[in-house]
């Protein structure tokens, strides 16, 4: 019996005789965790292009290299930093250096031993322009210099102090992959990569699925596990199957064992189906919010600005639309986010207050079409929609918000379009409001999405301050909380700066950015990372 | 139809010079295939550079790349991104002649080995779905195309029905009802012949509809041939007529229709693939298209037409063994 076996047996033992203490027959009989089987997960996602996170690095890589690849730290569901491939970790004084104790008994699963070298050339990787790197590239991007103290003790030099260290390193962007691996020409690590987790790939079959068996070697599970040896499931089938209702109707008849991305309508079907259960896992940084661009008219305005979040009341439609399985938000940040604070009362619809605001600001004439005018043009507000990014129940969210904007004269333009175009009209700004998701491990979120030296492109076009805004006492704080090492201060630095942004009428919060999984009741044991919410079927295991 | 010769009973004679007409035929034919063959790639090239996103993201790892400043400019420099857009297409152009199609700006592998793999499974969907569609058309015209009006009215109100039915619309009803309902049959495609039976059901039905449309229509023209009238007075039976002699006129438009029709299966092959998850040509492009994967995109629509000509070719050629008459006109 292995040490996980051994562990879980009493717990089971318990469990089923307390059952039985109940009710010798009305219960059904409690069952002890089976090892083997095949589970079959089915995403909704992009097929990843690359299996390696370094390169680019986004959320459909995060999902599938979260069954393969290990970080650093991770995060327990109470939002605390623990260990994982690092054991400890202390911070100096001035925030400017960083040791972490690695573990000394774990190995990739290509035989090559995991240590500082792995980490050192890890980092290395993910800074190397030849690697691509996006996402990774981010997190890691004020590690200055990596210094191999020991072999199992690694010293970060940072630029700059960065609370967000931990968090960032978190992250599945930034997974330690075996070295020996990694000298391997991109193209050949984009198929296979090697790394520390529960399971390995061992097939990848272009838009159809991925294989991925046991690591048998397996022991470096995170703090917050249930077991500690090898995993129980023989393997996984990741499918990638794009369409939702196939999805659902796949789920249904047990040619898939969990579906991610589950629509509003599924879920709520679901709910009355005894075969299948549901995992609600918002996914952290910033919670779904339709931004206003600040940084041209008419919401350069902050009468206009406060006047679109009067006119508008989105409630009815989330309840409706999501079919109650999405909250309304009113905070910038997630919910899964301690630092996040919510302010219902500063998003109250208000009708009239809105058209005096609009008046005020000059936008007093009607033209034909009952849309208000200031100078002979019209008050118009271009809205691009990422139908890649938007499900179907938030583009006819989008459409009642036009609807009820139009009430008080304003006019709103939806422009559904793909990713790419999509992207192309953020980067030549043109739009006026915008919903982007953003995922990042904590709340440092804010100044990657509100500092104003967000406003400037990235290389290739990316601005990830959608509201341009531009404010120096944000930008400050903002700052100041990237760099104090004392929590409370950095929590209370937090605060302010959600304050700022909400009452400056930049953005309008929706909902947590939705990450909903159905499965069957036939699997035990799933749960997803309290990192990026990403599915982790180490402990998962199939009845029968 | 100008001749009205039972063409089943005509016998043809081969020639020396009627070969080399032939050969000039299907010549002429590869030539213009090959001309259609770069418009496409012309055309793919410069509608992907107008259409907003750039292809460093696909390279980068997706839209919203936020990568370092040396890694975009490594990436324009690698792919020749950074010259001048006329000298790009001409080097892109010079390598396809070669059919070198490049390296996948996503997925970093070589273009034309993944490609082919994916279109082998699109070739046995919509070469499954074509026969099924001609077998559905062929028994539905032939048994619902004598003499009974409600036998035809019903026929040719199933064959409007189906050819309205959108893809899409259908693939989730045979879902709801074959797969959900009755538990038949897999709703997503899974290794053997069962999870094949949806997505071919899904592109056949509205093509039989088609098919059975203009089958039906010759079919009814040739029942009304002197020939068909002396048959009878032979004492053929009713199914003798149909097969024997009035079933090759049926299906001369329908040949013709089938370079068409697989054309037509293959876009119809981007929505069934997508909806039963299977794998192909069609799912390729579509998720080559949304990320500017530009040298997958550009693999896949000179397959595709590739494909599509090949067929066209094919259908001429059955088309001038069915019916020898069409010889006989070229050679006047």
């Amino acid at each position: 019996m292995s040490a996980r076996r051994l562990l879980l047996f009493p717990l089971t033992f318990l469990a089923s005789a307390s059952l039985l203490s109940g009710c010798a027959t009305a219960v059904e009989p409690a069952t002890d965790p089976v090892a083997g089987g095949t589970l079959v997960y089915a995403t909704g996602d992009a097929e990843p292009g690359c299996l390696d996170p370094h390169v680019g690095g986004n959320y459909p890589q995060a999902l599938i290299s979260a069954q393969y690849l290990e970080s650093l730290v991770s995060k327990n569901s109470d939002g605390e930093i623990i260990p994982w491939l690092a054991t400890e970790w202390s911070e100096s004084d001035d925030g400017l250096s960083w040791e972490f104790t690695l573990r000394d008994d774990v190995a990739f699963t290509d035989g090559t031993a995991f240590d500082a070298e792995a980490v050192k050339v890890n980092i290395e990787h993910v800074k190397n322009p030849e690697t691509a790197s996006s996402t990774g590239y981010l997190a890691v991007g004020k590690i200055d210099d990596i210094e191999i103290v020991e072999p199992h003790l690694v010293r970060f030099t940072l630029s700059a102090p960065d609370s967000a260290l931990l968090e960032s390193l978190s992250q599945p962007w930034v997974g330690i992959q075996s070295p020996t691996a990694l000298e391997r020409e991109q193209a050949v690590n984009c198929e296979s990569p090697v790394g520390t987790g529960p399971f390995v790939i061992t097939d990848w079959v272009k838009q159809q699925s991925i294989t991925l068996e046991r690591n048998e070697e397996y022991n470096s599970a995170p703090a917050d596990a249930q077991g500690s040896g090898a995993a129980l499931l023989d393997s996984i089938e990741w499918r990638f199957i794009p369409d939702a209702a196939t999805r659902y109707a796949a789920l249904q008849s047990g040619d898939v064992d969990v579906i991610d991305n589950a629509q509003p309508n599924n879920i709520s079907s679901a709910s009355n189906d005894p075969a299948i259960d549901e995992l609600d896992a918002p996914r952290p940084g910033a919670a779904n919010r339709i931004e206003l661009n600040s940084g041209k008219a008419p919401f350069d305005d902050v009468r206009v600005r406060e006047a679109f979040i009067r006119s508008v009341d989105v409630n009815p439609g989330i309840d409706s639309l999501f079919f109650g399985t999405a909250q309304r938000s009113y905070s910038v940040l997630s919910s899964i986010e301690p630092a996040g604070i919510s302010l219902p009362d500063e998003f109250t619809t208000d009708a009239d207050a809105a058209s005096a605001l609009l008046d005020e600001a000059g936008w007093d004439t009607l033209d034909a079409d009952g849309y208000r005018t200031k100078d002979g043009e019209r008050l118009s507000l271009t809205f691009p929609v990422s139908t890649n990014q938007s499900i179907p129940a938030e583009q006819s969210l989008f459409e009642q918000i036009q609807a009820s904007a139009k009430n008080v004269g304003i006019e709103i333009v939806l422009q559904p379009t793909d990713l790419s175009s999509w992207y192309g009209a953020l980067f030549t700004n043109e739009y006026n409001l915008v919903s982007a998701p953003y995922t990042k491990v904590g709340a440092d979120v804010l100044r990657i999405l509100y500092h104003s030296d967000s406003i400037i492109p990235a290389p290739s076009g990316y601005y990830a301050n959608l509201a341009q805004l531009s404010d120096p006492e944000l930008d400050r704080i903002l700052t100041e909380a990237s760099e104090t090492t004392d929590q409370t201060e950095r929590q209370a630095l937090y605060e302010q700066a959600q304050s700022i942004i909400i009452d400056g009428f930049y953005v309008l919060p929706l909902y947590d950015q939705q990450n909903h999984y159905l499965y069957s009741t036939s699997v035990e044991g799933f749960r997803a990372f309290p990192t990026v919410s990403t599915p982790t079927f180490y402990d998962a295991w199939l009845k029968d | 139809m100008t001749d009205s010769s039972d063409i089943s009973t005509d016998r043809r004679t081969s020639t020396p010079a009627k070969r080399i007409r032939t050969l000039g035929w299907l010549l002429r034919r590869i030539g213009g295939g090959v001309f259609v063959l770069w418009m496409v790639a012309t055309v793919i090239f410069f509608a992907l550079r107008l259409i907003p996103g750039d292809p460093i993201d696909a390279i980068l790892g997706g839209p919203g790349s936020q990568a370092s400043a040396e890694a975009v400019e490594k990436i324009r420099l690698d792919y020749g991104l950074d010259q001048n857009l006329i000298v790009q297409y001409f080097l892109a152009m010079a390598k396809l002649a070669v059919a070198d199609f490049g390296t996948s700006y996503a997925l970093k592998i070589p273009v034309a080995p993944y490609v082919l793999t994916q279109l082998w499974s699109t070739l046995v969907l919509t070469i499954a779905a074509l026969l099924v569609a001609w077998i559905f058309a062929l028994g539905l015209t032939l048994a619902t195309s004598g003499r009974g009006r409600l036998a035809r009215a019903v026929g040719s109100g199933l064959e409007l029905v189906a050819a309205a039915v959108p893809h899409f619309w259908l693939a989730s009803l045979l879902i709801i009802v074959l797969s959900n309902t009755l538990h038949w049959l897999p709703p997503i495609s899974v290794a053997g012949p069962l999870g094949l039976v949806l997505p071919v059901l899904t592109l056949a039905l509205p093509l039989t509809g088609f098919l059975g449309q203009v089958m039906r229509e010759s079919l009814i023209n040739a029942y009304e041939q002197p020939f068909v009238l002396s048959a009878r007075a032979r004492g053929e039976s009713e199914w003798g007529v149909r097969l024997r002699h009035v079933l090759r006129h049926a299906a001369l438009p329908g040949i013709s229709l089938s370079g068409w029709a697989f054309g037509s299966l293959l876009s119809g092959a981007v929505v069934v693939e997508t909806i039963f998850a299977r794998p192909g040509l069609g799912r390729t492009l579509l998720s080559a298209v949304s990320i500017r994967d530009i040298p997958v995109v550009t693999a896949v629509a000179l397959l595709s037409a590739l494909t599509f000509i090949l067929m066209t070719i094919a259908t001429d050629v059955v088309d001038r063994i069915v019916d020898p008459r069409l010889t006989k006109v070229s050679e006047q």
